[in-house]
């Protein structure tokens, strides 16, 4: 009962901030508001399923015909630059795709217009990592669109010419097996049984998660950087000696730089932890090797703790509507077509994510590269929800330190130490 | 032409300028060790260009090898149409070549206008104009963004080439502007006096004769704009959203994704969106090269 | 005087050039108003675009604009915080400290280089020279951050050619070497890529001056028993002075606010140790949308290469004061 008091008195501030933008303004708007709206998607729609979003549109435009639809696509670096200039200078778009990890500063800045959950597909069946990043007090403000998990991608010929059986269970097992790999391959300087490089962020925090501890919890009002407890630091310390015995991978770099996929397809890879597409990636005739097709797998990360997985960093996609948009209504039906099932169903198929909602997970389990990371998102991890943790994946703590702690510039302590001070600061910060 | 003239020629003709051939007496040796010197030299410094355009032929494979290839041989044009055949394309070449077109025509006009007013006249606020124009460079772009875009969105001029073509100006203006007075400071007066003694107007003299004098300078600072403009990233990304309206340096940061980085469409990519530079500026070179300082030497 | 050498017939010919006095003409008022109309399009250009982004510039330095402020279109005031926040920061002093010192070695380097490649070209055949001029010029074509790209991939740690080479020249083990692991390394190799591209402009420069310093007098100098450093140190260098102090003062502008490099470079998440000052304002303000902050950082920056630079500005606005 007070909740709809109060929803409604967030629906009247937020219309009242939106009309004061528009005040704002000081000359009369270029576009007419039924003509046309503008969609900002990044550019892995672009280049993964453009069928999906012209079905979408397609779809829309029935129902509302004579409403041009200008799909705009993005690029991840300097998105949010762009986006900011954009709501400065008043010409925001009426939907925005935004990272799962980046809406909660957006939202605390009334960047985004409260959404009627029950309006949208599915909206019951979400998956939790992703509508936790749409939701604050109890409000919606966005909509989630996709999200990927990440396992164990293996070269199923060296794990037999090594005399592995099946897959490790354990965290323990994983090891010996890495190490049975390192002995048969390892006097190739080149080669990794486990490429982890230095700055991979996701697959190193998960050994915090794992082991119990967490990057920041919110305590007593307020956050505090939590990668200097012990449960964190036994995590750290494990992946440390791990990735020194199997890891020959840069401990500067991302995993990006290059995408272990890489040196998997040269022969120098036997392992990596890495997201669904990087499988089929592995196989690309132009950078990788497709003879591999029938020597790929993968498999869940398993956990130092029996019959469980490692968590996985739920990653994904939401989509906004911003307060600044003009065709409010318009976006949200926009919206309602993109994620309706059968264009979820579409998406999952073209492109093995895990798709918003759980009703739609069994669909990827017809799909043996996508069965596994599906399997995978059953432990899973978020980041801080805390307003300003885009500003600490911009700052880079969490690479730095692991950088600093694989390259035995710092020791576990002082590292963990230093970064939790700098999280603590910076979550805090207004 | 009247005699004050021969005092003092024209450092017009270009080939004119080229230093006389050295002195034969100097022996052999010397001869081939600088010009093994020159060879050393041009391999070191254009080294990285060639990897980039062998990069450009090579298969995919041969480019992520651990043992390096260094010629692209097996070649293939792949990378090439793959990067032709992208979205956007053409009209993102057509994009960047209507506004580095404008803007180095535009501001051509204007600075030499301007350095006219700068190097000719003795005024009030010439000094300070002056040095504004030399504190302008240093405001680093990344802080204007913002602004800017407020700016131009109230004039309607975002996602707009004429928006991005008059912000590219006000970067290029500053540095063209100072360029070209050097220059004209360099001309010897006496020919714009002499022109104005045989009866023409003072401006009548700027156009006819020093113009002509400072065509070196303009070339030089055309192609500067013209590099500025073309490969400028940040603001053609912020200003512009249509795909159909971006440049071709936007459209080459699509070849990095967070699917991975396609090496050798980017390459090809990359010499193709160098080429209308080279191409432009190895037409007009022998014309910068003397052109640059043909009035800073006299300072 | 040879004909070929008007423009430094200059100092020679001083005498012939009246000092500076405008002789008295027709329509004075007419040429009282010249310079002010000569000057408008490009002041009517540089004041509509940039006079007010520079204006709010200085204003947001004294404001709190962050996200919140973005979607509300206004700025809280807060006077002199942020300017307060930077300077109290010791990171800040680090990152001056390092730009300072990257920018002195780049523009040294590329002056110094810049120069001997010029004076060799001077010293080269005319097919040879061709070669060398058209080579710097395909290099200074190379937009930046293509150029950038190629030279991380030449350093790259697994399939860099750079390591490979190196271990192939024995010149010891460069296998899976890191070039970025040690800041000073890294540092090497961004300045390289600074310099590599920065030295086309500059030769090229140099080098037509230098076509320019009459033959006659480096031969009378050299036939006196001068050797080529004093040849260039008491003639060559004097003649070129405005030159030098043009390329010196745009280098020191250029380097200081270098960004590209370093972001690039570091596969845009540079460590604390390679923040120079564009990458720290980037990183500590816009990228996090703090744009008040972010002002106030370039507003040091400018504040700095102004003092950094003024000794060359004073030159610049005296050249051609004498006219």
């Amino acid at each position: 009962m007070r909740a709809r008091y109060v929803a409604a008195a967030g629906l009247v501030l937020a219309l009242a901030v939106a009309t004061s933008t528009a005040a704002a303004r000081t000359s009369a708007p270029k576009r007419a508001s039924a003509d046309k709206i503008t969609i900002w998607l990044m550019d892995d729609a672009q280049k993964g399923w453009p069928s999906v979003v012209a079905a979408a549109t397609r779809a829309f435009q029935v129902k509302h015909p004579g409403v041009e639809v200008d799909v705009q696509y993005q690029q991840w670096t300097q998105h949010l630059t762009k986006l900011d200039a954009a709501l400065a200078g008043g010409n925001a778009p009426d939907v925005t795709e935004m990272g799962n990890t980046e809406t909660f500063k957006y939202i605390k800045a009334k960047a985004f217009t409260a959404l009627n959950q029950k309006a949208y597909p599915n909206s019951k069946t979400w998956i939790s990592g992703l509508e936790e990043s749409c939701k604050s007090g109890n409000r919606l403000y966005c909509v989630p669109y996709y999200a990927g998990a990440r396992a164990v991608i293996y070269r199923k010929d060296f794990y037999k010419k090594a005399g592995i059986k099946g897959t490790a269970k354990t965290l323990d097992a994983f090891v010996a097996d890495g190490r049975k790999l390192m002995k048969k391959y390892g006097k190739d300087k080149a080669f990794s049984a486990y490429y982890h490089p230095g700055k991979n962020w996701y697959a190193s925090m998960a050994f915090v998660y794992d082991y119990g501890g967490a990057i920041a919890r919110f305590k007593k009002g307020r956050w505090v950087g939590t990668l200097n407890s012990p449960q964190a630091m036994k995590g750290l310390t494990r992946l440390k000696a791990m990735v020194g015995q199997l890891s020959r991978a840069s401990k500067t770099v991302d995993e990006a730089h290059p995408y272990p996929s890489i040196p998997m397809a040269r022969g120098k890879a036997a392992s990596f932890i890495g997201s669904s597409w990087e499988w089929p990636y592995t196989l690309d005739p132009k950078v990788g090797d497709p003879k591999l097709a029938k020597f790929l797998g993968a498999y869940p990360m398993p956990s130092h703790i029996k019959g469980r997985f490692m968590p996985t960093l739920l990653g994904g996609s939401t989509l906004a509507i911003p307060t600044a948009s003009r065709n409010r209504g318009l976006a949200a039906d926009w919206i309602k077509a993109f994620t309706a099932t059968n264009q979820q169903r579409s998406l999952i198929r073209i492109s093995g994510w895990v798709p918003n909602t759980t009703i739609l997970v069994p669909v990827l389990k017809t799909n043996p590269q996508a069965e596994p990371f599906a399997r995978a998102a059953k432990y899973s991890f978020s980041v801080p929800p805390a307003a300003n943790w885009a500003s600490v994946e911009s700052s880079n703590v969490l690479q730095n330190m692991l950088s600093s702690i694989f390259t035995g510039r710092a020791s576990i302590q002082k590292a963990t130490t230093s970064a939790s001070a700098q999280i603590t600061r910076i979550l805090n910060t207004r | 032409m009247s005699s004050t003239t021969q005092v003092a020629p024209t450092p017009v003709a270009p080939t004119a300028a080229r230093p006389p051939a050295r002195p034969r007496s100097r022996h052999l040796g010397r001869r081939v060790v600088v010009n093994l010197l020159g060879v050393l030299v041009f391999v070191v410094m254009v080294f990285p260009v060639y990897w980039m355009v062998a990069t450009s032929f090579k298969t995919g494979q041969d480019i992520l090898s651990y043992t390096p290839k260094w010629f692209p041989i097996p070649a293939t044009l792949d990378n090439f149409g793959d990067a032709i055949h992208r979205d956007y394309f053409w009209s993102d070449v057509k994009n960047s070549l209507i506004v580095v077109g404008v803007v180095v025509g535009l501001s051509l006009v204007l600075a030499f206008l301007a350095a006219l007013a700068l190097a000719k006249f003795r005024f009030y606020g010439r000094r300070a104009f002056i040095v504004l124009i030399i504190a302008v460079q240093m405001v680093p772009l990344n802080a204007l963004i913002i602004p800017l875009y407020i700016l131009l969105s109230k004039a309607h001029q975002v996602d707009k080439l004429s928006g991005l073509i008059v912000t590219y100006l006000s970067f290029v203006l500053p540095f063209t502007i100072w360029t070209l007075r050097g220059f004209i400071i360099g001309v010897p007066r006496e020919l714009e006096e002499a022109a104005m003694v045989d009866g023409s107007t003072r401006f009548g003299a700027f156009v006819r004769i020093l113009l002509p004098l400072v065509a070196p300078g303009l070339v030089a600072t055309s192609i500067f704009a013209f590099i500025q403009a073309w490969n400028e990233f940040i603001f053609a990304y912020v200003l512009l959203s249509s795909p159909e309206k971006q440049t071709l340096t936007v459209w080459l940061a699509g070849f990095i994704t967070t699917r991975g980085t396609d090496w050798g469409p980017l390459m090809a990519g990359a010499t193709l969106t160098a080429l209308p530079v080279v191409v432009f500026f190895v037409l007009v070179h022998r014309r910068i090269a003397f052109g640059l300082t043909a009035g800073a030497v006299r300072g | 005087m040879s004909a070929r050498f008007p423009a430094a017939a200059a100092p020679a010919a001083g005498t012939l050039r009246p000092r500076r006095r405008r002789r008295a003409r027709p329509a004075v008022l007419a040429g009282r108003l010249a310079p002010y109309a000569l000057l408008a399009p490009a002041a009517a250009v540089l004041g509509a675009v940039l006079a007010y982004p520079l204006y709010v510039l200085g204003r947001l330095s004294f404001e709190r604009y962050g996200l919140a402020e973005i979607i509300q279109h206004k700025g809280v005031w807060v006077g002199l915080d942020n300017y307060t926040q930077i300077l109290h920061d010791p990171q800040f002093w680090h990152v001056v400290v390092r730009t300072l010192a990257f920018t002195a070695v780049a523009v040294g380097s590329t002056m110094v280089l810049g120069t001997l490649i010029a004076l060799l070209m001077g010293a080269l055949g005319n097919f040879m020279r061709l070669v060398l001029a058209t080579g710097l010029v395909f290099v200074w074509a190379t937009p930046v951050v293509v150029a950038v790209t190629i030279w991380q991939w030449m350093v790259d740690y697994e399939f860099g050619v750079a390591n490979w080479t190196l271990t192939k020249l024995h010149v010891g083990d460069f296998f899976h070497h890191d070039w970025f692991e040690n800041p000073w390394s890294g540092f090497a190799v961004i300045a390289g890529v600074v310099v590599w591209g920065a030295i086309p402009f500059v030769a090229i420069t140099l080098y037509a001056g230098l076509s320019q310093v009459p033959r006659e007098l480096l031969e009378a100098a050299s036939s006196d028993g001068a050797n080529a450093w004093r040849v260039f140190r008491d003639i060559t260098f004097p003649l070129m002075k405005p030159i030098f102090v043009i390329l010196t003062t745009l280098s020191i502008i250029w380097d200081f606010q270098v960004f590209n490099q370093v972001w690039i470079m570091r596969d845009a998440r540079p460590t604390e140790d390679y923040y120079v000052m564009s990458v720290y304002s980037f990183v500590e303000s816009f990228r996090v949308s703090e744009y008040g902050l972010g002002s106030s950082i370039a507003v040091v920056m400018v504040l700095i290469m102004f003092a950094v630079a003024f000794f060359y500005i004073r030159e610049m606005v005296k050249i051609g004061e004498a006219e």
